[in-house]
């Protein structure tokens, strides 16, 4: 006789569990006590043993499916054997077996009135049916659509779930949904839904007012990285993980970019130049001197070098997503005020995530910024197979000896990573030499 | 139809006997010595000459071919060259007569045609003419490859011959310097300057669209005739018969009036080289035994029909004198069958296994070449050496024009990366011409007379008036818009006309032409013989050699009759001749109901399939009157839908009426005909009103905000409007009569997908007719798009209706179901 295998309940507080491995498929062979499947609660992993000897005759759930405790999950038995009476999801899958060729009007599908049925999140499998719109949505309200109940066609979140859940908050699950009053909570479940357990929260702190509610929780908050993390967190670990590199600071007398600076800040009605920051001063000064440094400007490539003819110059730059380097391309051909220019347009469209992805590409060379946020000194990550990488400090204040007199004067730091693989610390150093010396007399050089 | 004509049943009931004449078969007879009082030495040695032109091109073309090499001369081309080695005698002949003023249509197989046509123009042309007409053609482009390459620099002949050469050979090598950019290649190659219009790759092709040059020329009293030549095996071609029937049509001798009374300039020539492909047409393929025979089954007088011995270049010449004398007395048209012979294959790739070599040997005795040679040489016009001297300089002419076809910097390609919308800028000409000839429009009476316009003038131009619906018999039509229209073009563009079946006298199957009858000629609106092929096959003519017509298929499930000529055709020959040719045609088509499986059905999707083409479908008076004049003063073949549903319907948008004067309603714009926020209906056609209907109850039973758009254009079509309006709704149904499997919509809700995927609140959806046949009236409800249709596809696929009961199954399950099967 065929025998249904649930899901086993592993202590009073868990109402699902998510199949992590599948061990047996369906139509194998199982003998008592051999590995079913894995599966997880959130605390914690088990496995589950076959208790019966016989075929898997069926699968109900799949990997990465999120199971209610003490549902069916499979069965096992003799070949031949139905298993349609054990099947847990036997009443949504009637309208989607269409085994028989009927003719349209009369099928199953005459449609019960479709009354306020109770939304069900849409998940199947791992994914999570919801609209282009509906997420777009989400997105701009940071809001977590997982929470959101499902009111489109065949369970897909739309648009206006997104909105009940701005309005309303998150929905509860089926089992908590009886005992739910309306209460605005905190879901700990499972994709973040209200758990009874939640609800015991509830009952728990309005007895004892005093308790703090988060206490029965989790001490922590998960949340899925976005892609673009997962993709800087690949970088960052290859970058690491794949070069030799090595940092060298240095630091530079800031007093005429400064000046210069002050300069066109006070002529703005006359020039028009007041947007030029410091840091677009060091990108021109970097595009200038890398020309005679070309094993900073060029690419790593393991058996050989690609050494640029002109300086594509990444600039990193924070936004809401993560980290973004846009390219500032032929730098060394443009002036002063164009790169200005282009790096600020450059930087809204990156922050407003309307960057084209090709100028996310084909850097040379790149220059981050730390300096805004009070950062000394810093070790900037090679962003590979770029051979150099410069960080720009903040000023401080400094203090030397003229002709015995002990002055001050601004400095403002640079760190240079560089890929030892590629050149050696001299030739590296020689470049962070010119670059304060340029920077030092910066009117000087734009002259040249 | 015409009343005049009285169909006596004692006349029709009489007993009696079918006469037919004799038909001659090659009685030329008469020798070179008869000949000279005709011919002076120069004209004998210049047919030779052209004959060895054609010749030493066609076998420069066939070495190429076979051998990738010509006098030293490597070349790979792997396009067509459909050779008429052997035929030479038989298109020198033709063109002997013939000058710029008269048109010839032509095969697969016409470079032979290009040339002795050319070549007779050139013979024709003053120098200043030529050099107008070399200058003139594409900037000089092509001029500018060949000029200064003569031995006389001074002589423009020799100059024109080399351009003609030239730009033929450049054109089948895909040349940009080709007289047609490359665009048409060997098979459809022509040089309107010359008189030598397309050449075309479907066998028979031309047989119905000469027949429109052909009324071109009579209608608008342009000098010169036209002829046909197409080849003996395409008699088994539909439109060939079609096009026949319509140039014989008795009432161009009975019905039309003045001048225009009498046959048309026209000439439908066979060159007879015995084969189709392979196919034998005497004793396998066909019945007629000779050609010419089918003259006699066409009218009394027999076509004039006649064969001709083809291996004769002077019993062509002596034919084509009789025969252009016969349309000049306006007694045509006229049959010919040409007799002649390929020594070549069908193409290079033929085997000839269906013929003996015995075969080709003899009809090689019989060489044209040779044997006309030889009895000039005995007639003593000319000695041997001269012979030869023609035989060289031919050599070198081709040799020298090979040269510059194969050379990649003189004759380059188009450039499709440095340009790369050279070919879709040439696939509408986009133009505006209020009028395709300054002239008086001939009219027999003033429109204010006219018995419809004083009935319309009292019309209420608008559907609804104070809230109420205008009834039927008080209200202005769509079938009075379309009219208007038309009226006000025939009464502006001279060369305008219009014909189709039961277009005159009874007004149009639909009433649409009532009051044209009274208010035009024959000649510009008259009943065609039901032959939709030759039909819309004569518009392309008209319209190509540059009058403005508008012809009608009374159901749109014709469309397949005129498959041909609307989808090879109407639709291509402005692209394949580079822009050089313009088409002034609008074909009206009617989508019928009511009347079952073959006259029910909406095949805009076809059309729009086909590039080319311009596809619209208005479905209220006033985009039905602005659209047509859109249609009226472009230059592009506009395919114009109107659906039969419509045609009482009033206006029912524009509120202040449709306007009595002129205005436009521009191809490619879609029109919101109802605002609305939550959902997006677009629809095509008849298919509005439907959806206005579920549009109101979606409103008012599920609190649904509805906007809907009426496409009225397919192709091409400015989606702005819609995406806009998607990006509002985030939802779009579009909705159609067309069946839903291949439906154009499937491609606007593609299209709509992608612009739009990130403001998709759900998958547009797409409702249309079932993939059956049509049925009856009676259950036409359960074929075409319903409201309670696409209130449930809404409710399954969109956005799920509170309290909604689905009547009709759109599932996915349904959907891929239906597929499965193929339903």
């Amino acid at each position: 006789m065929a025998t249904p295998v649930i899901m086993p309940r592993q202590g009073q507080s868990v109402e699902s569990c998510i199949i992590a491995k599948w061990h047996k498929n369906k139509g194998d062979s199982v003998r008592e006590g051999e590995l079913l499947f894995s599966y997880e609660t959130d605390k914690a992993s088990f496995d589950e043993e076959a208790k019966a000897s016989g075929v898997l005759l069926d699968v109900f759930f799949q990997e990465g499916d999120d199971v209610p405790c003490l549902t069916n999950v499979c069965v096992i038995g003799n070949p031949g054997e139905s298993t349609a009476e054990f099947n847990p999801n036997a009443g949504a899958e009637a309208v989607a077996k269409p085994v028989e060729e009927k003719p349209a009007a009369v099928e199953a599908h005459a449609q019960e009135k479709s009354e306020e049925a109770f939304p069900v999140t849409a998940v199947e499998g791992d994914r999570i049916k919801i609209s282009p719109r509906a997420r777009n949505l989400a997105e701009k309200l940071s809001l977590d659509y997982r929470y959101a109940a499902a009111s489109g066609p065949n369970g897909r979140i739309v648009e206006k779930d997104i909105i009940t859940l701005k309005e309303s908050g998150p929905v509860p699950t089926p089992a908590a949904k009886g005992e739910f009053a309306g209460q605005t909570m905190t879901g700990t479940g499972i994709g973040g839904r209200i758990t009874t357990g939640d609800l015991n929260t509830v009952k728990v702190s309005d007895a004892a007012a005093m308790q703090p509610a988060q206490e029965a929780g989790p001490m922590f908050e998960e949340v899925k990285l976005t892609n673009i993390r997962k993709v800087i967190a690949k970088a960052m670990h290859h970058s690491i993980s794949s070069t030799c590199q090595l940092t060298l600071n240095s630091s530079f007398d800031a007093t005429d970019i400064m000046e210069f600076r002050k300069k066109l800040k006070d002529s703005k009605d006359r020039l028009g130049l007041e947007n030029i920051t410091l840091n677009d001063i060091i990108l021109y000064a970097v595009s200038r001197t890398l020309m005679n440094h070309k094993d900073l400007n060029a690419h790593f490539l393991d058996d050989r070098m690609l050494y640029f003819r002109n300086v594509n110059l990444g600039v990193a730059v924070d936004t809401e997503r993560g980290l973004m380097v846009p390219t500032v391309f032929n730098a060394n051909h443009k002036s002063l005020n164009d790169i200005a220019r282009e790096v600020k347009k450059l930087v809204k469209d990156c922050q407003s995530g309307n960057i084209n992805p090709d100028l996310l590409k084909g850097g040379s060379f790149t220059v981050t910024n730390l300096g805004t946020l009070d950062i000394e000194s810093f070790t900037p990550v090679l962003n590979p197979p770029q051979t150099a990488i410069l960080g720009v400090n903040t000023i401080v204040q400094r203090a030397r000896e003229v002709d015995g007199e002990i002055e001050f004067y601004p400095a403002m730091g640079l760190s240079l990573t560089f890929d030892h693989r590629a050149l050696d610390g001299a030739p590296a150093a020689r470049f962070l030499q010119e670059l304060k010396h340029n920077l030092e007399n910066f009117s000087v050089m734009l002259v040249k | 139809m015409p009343k005049s004509q009285y169909i006596c049943p004692n006349e029709i009931r009489k007993s009696g006997w079918i006469k037919f004449t004799d038909i001659p078969v090659n009685q030329y007879s008469k020798t070179i010595e008869e000949e000279k009082a005709n011919f002076s030495t120069e004209d004998f040695l210049r047919i030779y000459r052209d004959m060895t032109v054609i010749r030493e091109f066609e076998t420069m073309l066939n070495l190429i071919k076979t051998t990738n090499e010509y006098n030293g001369i490597q070349y790979n081309h792997p396009g067509p060259a459909h050779l008429s080695i052997g035929q030479e005698a038989s298109v020198v002949g033709q063109a002997y007569i013939l000058d710029k003023d008269d048109y010839i249509f032509g095969s697969h197989r016409s470079h032979g045609e290009i040339l002795a046509k050319g070549l007779s123009a050139i013979e024709k042309l003053d120098d200043k003419e030529l050099l107008e007409i070399m200058e003139k053609f594409f900037d000089g482009a092509i001029l500018r490859v060949v000029e200064g390459k003569q031995k006389n620099k001074n002589d423009v002949k020799e100059l024109a011959i080399d351009f003609l050469v030239y730009g033929t050979l450049a054109e089948i090598f895909a040349r940009e310097t080709g007289f047609h950019k490359g665009l048409g290649g060997s098979m459809h190659a022509f040089f309107t300057p010359f008189g030598i219009y397309p050449n075309n790759a479907i066998v028979g092709g031309s047989g119905d669209i000469s027949v429109g040059a052909a009324l071109y020329k009579k209608i608008n009293k342009k000098k010169g005739i036209v002829i046909a030549n197409i080849g003996d095996a395409s008699m088994g071609c539909g439109p060939v018969w079609e096009g026949l029937c319509m140039a014989t049509m008795d009432q161009y001798k009975q019905l039309w009036e003045g001048e225009y009374q009498g046959g048309l300039p026209y000439i439908l020539n066979f060159f007879n080289n015995q084969y189709g492909m392979g196919g034998q047409t005497r004793g396998e393929t066909m019945g007629y035994d000779m050609l010419a025979r089918v003259g006699a089954g066409v009218n009394p007088e027999q076509m004039h029909a006649e064969r001709i011995d083809g291996y004769n270049p002077l019993a062509v010449i002596d034919a084509m004198k009789r025969k252009k004398k016969i349309l000049e007395e306006k007694r045509g048209p006229v049959l010919l069958d040409t007799i002649t012979y390929r020594f070549t294959g069908h193409s290079p790739s033929d085997a000839s296994s269906y013929r003996t070599k015995e075969e080709i040997e003899a009809w090689m005795e019989h060489d044209s070449l040779l044997t006309y040679r030889r009895e000039l040489t005995k007639a003593g016009i000319a000695k041997d050496d001269k012979f030869e001297e023609i035989l060289e300089a031919t050599k070198e002419l081709i040799a020298k024009v090979c040269k510059l076809a194969v050379d990649d910097n003189v004759s380059p390609r188009m450039n499709l990366v440095k340009n790369p919308n050279q070919i879709a800028d040439l696939m509408f000409s986009n133009g505006r011409i209020e009028k395709m000839e300054d002239r008086e429009c001939e009219v027999l009476m003033s429109k204010e007379e006219n018995p419809r316009v004083q009935q319309i003038s009292k019309k209420i131009r608008t559907g609804i008036q104070d809230g109420k619906p205008v009834p039927k018999n008080k209200v202005y039509q769509f079938r009075d818009a379309v009219f208007e229209a038309l009226l006000d073009k025939f009464y502006t563009d001279p060369t305008l006309i219009a014909y189709g079946e039961e277009n005159r006298d009874w007004g149009g199957a639909f009433a649409v032409y009532r009051g044209l009858t009274e208010a035009l000629p024959y000649h510009r609106l008259f009943n065609s013989p039901i032959s939709e092929g030759a039909i819309v096959g004569s518009a392309v003519g008209y319209g190509l050699c540059g009058g403005r017509v508008v012809v009608e298929l009374m159901y749109c499930d014709f469309l397949g009759r005129a498959g041909d000529e609307i989808f090879n055709q109407l639709s291509k020959w402005q692209a394949m001749s580079a822009g050089v040719l313009k088409m002034p045609v609008v074909l009206r088509v009617s989508v019928g109901s009511k009347y079952g499986a073959q006259h029910s059905q909406d095949w805009t999707s076809l059309c729009a399939h086909i590039p080319g083409l311009k596809v619209v479908f208005p479905a209220t008076p006033y985009d039905a009157k602005g659209l047509m004049n859109s249609a009226l003063i472009g230059t592009d073949p506009v395919i114009f839908f109107e659906s039969q549903r419509l045609y009482d319907i009033g206006e029912m948008f524009h509120l202040e009426g449709v306007p009595e004067g002129y205005y436009e309603v521009p191809i490619g714009e879609p029109d919101i005909k109802k605002q609305g926020k939550d959902l997006t209906i677009l629809t095509v056609g008849a298919t509005l009103y439907r959806a206005l209907d579920a549009a109101k109850i979606l409103e008012e039973k599920y609190g649904v905000s509805v906007e809907v758009i009426d496409a009225r254009t397919i192709v091409p079509f400015n989606y702005d409007k819609v995406i806009q309006s998607v990006k509002k709704t985030g939802k779009i149904l579009l909705s159609s009569d067309a069946c839903e499997r291949g439906s154009h919509l499937k491609d606007m809700a593609q299209t709509i997908s992608e612009v739009a995927f990130d403001y998709l609140d759900a998958p547009p959806v797409v409702v249309g007719a079932k993939n059956w046949i049509t049925p009856a009236y009676e259950l036409e409800e359960y074929f075409f798009p319903q409201p309670d249709w696409i209130i449930d596809a809404v409710h399954e696929k969109i956005m799920p209706l509170k309290g909604h009961a689905a009547k009709n199954n759109f599932t996915v399950n349904e959907q891929l179901r239906i597929n499965r099967l193929g339903v």
